[in-house]
This record gives structure tokens, sequence and C-alpha cells, in this order.
């Protein structure tokens, strides 16, 4: 078993936290969120994100609004709601705290 | 010249080639199936819809009006398989306490095919003999899988192999139980996020430590090594008593009920469903072994050669259809002596047919319920036109 595919199941429960940072940044529609996690260990198709995206809305951690675009017809562009936003916060420090202790366990070069 | 087929993508239309718009609609009929209970259903295969179609405009323009069908299957490939986000998951992903997003525990049993403690019947791989069924059913039960295997090699005796069949419909009828959801379910146990969790890192501790630990996997390949060869020996013991008895049997009855054949079509017909299902599981089994290096979720033992696998999966089949093929031998050679002289060509014939409606029934039943068969079988045209294509480039540079 390769180390990429032991983290398979944390890369995809940090899925959420990433796309949670990305839509933080700036309001951005699906192809920009995919384009940012592209080329990173995150790196994610449609048939991934359109579901997750439907999930955190329906969560109320997300909303969207339709915006015309120069090229075809309009999108939908993602925001966090305020429950979003606090959802990021939390889950930043939990993440914060989870590094430390991994950085503090075991031997300190490693 | 290839047909061309427009289609209605989100409310803007595309022209394809026929092969590739069959691809999309698998794709789509695939997407759908896994968003089933999915409050959102609709509204995510819509922007799937539309990411399609943007993909699409992309690879036209005023000199180009028709999608093709490699350009289709390149879409679909860059889409990939949708997942339904909202199924909690740290299920076949053990070590996965819902990491920083907690697909799990901020998500109270939503999915309505896993709500509550609902008890159900599954196979079962982890610890399975053969493909889970005995284990499920110990777990329904909530006894001990050796009773229940005990019990059916027992019943599989007293009804002459007709538990044999029954085994191999199980097996193909009941669902396996992949996701943390289904686990508990199978056993009846309430499927609470902590249950997954806990579950989960269970798995993930007992993975770590004998993977790290070389004196344990050593033991475990030792004592799977002597389970497996004392199994086979056994099993190649009972199958030529079995085949013995059969004969026997049949030919006791012969003896005695001269004319008693009305029941024969049945067997007969019993039998050649029974070896059709049997090749059949054979042939799945050995693809099976080809992609994905195991078969009905039994991973080779690490180190063991492929070819090695296909021999043993050889070797099965023999020993599965020998006795089979005793009765229908004993049935050609006395049922059908003393009966009209054409009577040997129509039990060949009838043979071959119900074998060959049992094939194409479990394609059919394959290509209907699971979808990598209905994908492998809708891929299988391409690939044999490219196969044939290779042959053709062989035989000019000859």
């Amino acid at each position: 078993m390769g180390i990429d595919e032991k983290f398979t199941a944390i890369r995809k429960g940090l899925l959420e936290f990433l796309v949670l940072k990305v839509i933080a940044a700036e309001k951005v529609y699906a192809a920009d969120i995919l384009r940012q996690l592209g080329g990173t260990e995150f790196a994610t198709q449609e048939g991934t994100l359109y579901p997750l995206l439907s999930k955190m809305r329906r969560e109320g951690l997300l909303d969207y609004e339709w915006k015309e675009s120069d090229a075809g017809p309009p999108r939908k562009y993602y925001e966090l709601t305020a429950k979003g936003k606090s959802q990021l916060r939390e889950t930043s420090e939990y993440w914060q705290k989870i590094n430390g202790t991994v950085k503090a366990m075991g031997p300190k070069s490693a | 010249m290839n047909k061309v087929v427009t289609i209605n993508l989100n409310g803007n239309a595309y022209q394809l080639e026929e092969a590739g718009y069959d691809m999309l609609r698998v794709y789509l009929d695939d997407a759908a199936r896994q968003l089933a209970g999915n409050p959102d259903k609709d509204e995510i295969i819509a922007d799937i819809e539309q990411a399609i179609a943007d993909k699409c405009r992309a690879l036209l323009n005023s000199s180009r009006s028709v999608v093709l069908t490699k350009q289709v299957e390149q879409i679909i490939a860059e889409m990939g398989p949708v997942e339904d986000g909202s199924a909690k998951s740290p299920d076949d992903n053990p070590g996965a306490p819902s990491g920083g997003g907690s697909s799990a525990s901020s998500q109270p049993a939503e999915n309505p095919d896993d709500a509550g403690p609902v008890k159900r019947l599954y196979r079962i791989y982890e610890g399975a003999m053969i493909s889970g069924v005995c284990n499920g059913l110990a777990a329904y039960f909530a006894i001990d899988p050796t009773i229940v295997r005990v019990i059916f090699v027992l019943l599989a005796f007293v009804t002459f192999g007709g538990m044999v069949l029954a085994y191999l419909i199980l097996t193909m009828v009941l669902p396996s139980a992949r996701t943390g959801a289904e686990k508990a379910a199978a056993r009846g146990a309430p499927s609470t996020a902590q249950e997954f969790i806990r579950r989960a890192r269970e798995g993930y501790y007992d993975a770590t430590r004998t993977f790290h630990d070389k004196a344990a996997h050593r033991e475990w390949k030792r004592r799977f090594k002597r389970e497996m060869s004392g199994w086979s020996r056994n099993f190649q013991q009972e199958v030529q008593a079995h085949a013995h008895q059969w004969q026997a049997n049949w030919q006791e009855a012969w003896r005695y009920h001269p004319g008693a054949y009305r029941g024969l079509w049945f067997t007969l017909s019993i039998l050649s469903i029974l070896s059709a299902v049997v090749s059949f599981a054979w042939i799945f089994a050995s693809i099976s072994l080809l992609t994905t290096g195991a078969v009905f979720g039994i991973a080779l033992p690490s180190g063991m050669p492929l070819w090695v696998g296909f021999l043993i999966l050889f070797v099965a089949l023999q020993l599965f259809l020998s006795p089979v093929r005793a009765v229908r031998h004993t049935l050609g050679r006395h049922g059908w002596g003393g009966g009209s002289p054409c009577a040997p060509a129509f039990f060949g014939l009838w043979d071959a047919f119900v074998w060959l409606g049992v094939v194409a029934l479990l394609v059919w039943f394959a290509d209907r319920y699971v979808p990598q068969a209905h994908q492998a079988l809708v891929n299988l045209p391409p690939a044999l036109h490219s196969a044939a294509e290779s042959i053709k480039h062989w035989w000019a540079q000859q």
C-alpha cells in the first residue's frame, strides 16, 4: 500500500475543508475550484465536486448566485454563508491542533 | 460515415456521434443511479450536464460541429464517476475519523437506505471463505459463521448439490456490504456516526499492526496456506465421492424405473443451468482476477503470480463441473437409450438451449444491475474493433 493510497481517506475528508478555503478567498464557480485544486494532492473531478457542493449548500455552509458569463450560459458563483465561515474557522483551528499534535509527537527531527 | 445524434444538454443543442451518445447516456444514467435518494439529484445532474456542455463547446468551432466519440470518451474520463457526497463514508476507507470536514459526524443518517438500525441480508467479504454468503447469514442471525458453513455443507450433501445452486444464486442476488452503513445493517447494529468511526479506527489499527509486524504476517501466510491445502484436499475427496454417489443414484433409478423419465427433462435443465451458472461465475471471476487481482473480493496472497490464480480458478471449475458432467454423461448414456432413436439429439439440443438461455439471462442481469459489467459490455465493441484492427495490421505485415 503506497503512501498515496494510505492517505486516500484523509484527503477525502479534507476536501470539504479545502473547498471552504477556496470559496472563502473569493466568489468562484465550479471550474475555478477544480482549477485551483488541480495539480495539488486534492485534484478533483466534476463527478465528485458537484455532489459535494450540493451537500454543503444543503447543510447551509455555502450559497450561490447566477452570474452572466461572457462565454456561454450563466454560471453559479459560490460564496460562504455565515455558518460556512464559522465552520471554516473551527476546522482551521482543529487542523492547527492536529498539526501541532503531529509535530510534538515522537522524535523532534521527523 | 457515422450517424449523428442531437442532444439537449441543459437547454443547448449539441451533436454527438451515435456511439458517443450511447456512452454519455450510460454515464448520466449511472450518475442518476448514484444520486438516487439525494434530495438535490436533479440540480446536480443539471450541473453535470452543464459542465459536459461547457467541455463540448470548447471542442467545437465554425469548422467542426460534431463531438466525436473519442472526445466524448475523454470528457467522461475528465468528469470522473459521480459519487454521492451525502453518503457518509468512512466506510471502505478505514482510518478516516472524519478528517477536517467531518462528513461523517455532522450528518446523521440522511440517506433513506441506511436510516436507523434496519437489518438487511448482505454478503460480507471480511473473513469470508468463498463469497461471504454464509458470513452474511451468520451476521444476520447473529450466530457463528462456522455453524452456518457446516449447515450449508451438510445441506449440500442431503440435497445432492441443490444447496450449491442455492449458494450460487445467493451470491448473485445478495448485495455485498461495502459501506459502513451496509455493514452495520448486515449485523442490525445501529448505524450511528460514532459506531462508524469506532469501527473505522479499529480496522485501521488492525491493518497497520499486521502490516508492520513481519512475524504476524508470516504466521498468517503459513496458516492460510495450510488451510487452503487442507480445504482443497477435502474438497476433492468430497467431489469425487459426490460424483460417484450421483452416478450410482441415477443408475439405480434407471434400473428400477425404466419408464419413469418424466423428471429427466427437469433434472437435465437444472444441470444445464448449474453448469451455465458455474461457467459464467468462472468467466466473471477470471475477468475480475485479471483486472483487479482479486476474486469475489478475495485478493491473491501477496507474492503469488497471476497465472497461479488462473490455474487455481481453472482447477476449481473442473472440480465443480466434474460431478455435473458425470451425471449429464450418465443421463445421456442410460436415460435415453430406450427412447426413440432421435432422443440423444434432442438431449443435446435441449442441453445447449438451456445453457445458452441461462448465460444470456445472466449477461442481461449483470448488464442491468452491475454498473461495471454494463460499462465493460458497452466498451466491448470498440475493444473488439481495435483487436480486429491489430490482427489486420499484423496480417498486412506478413
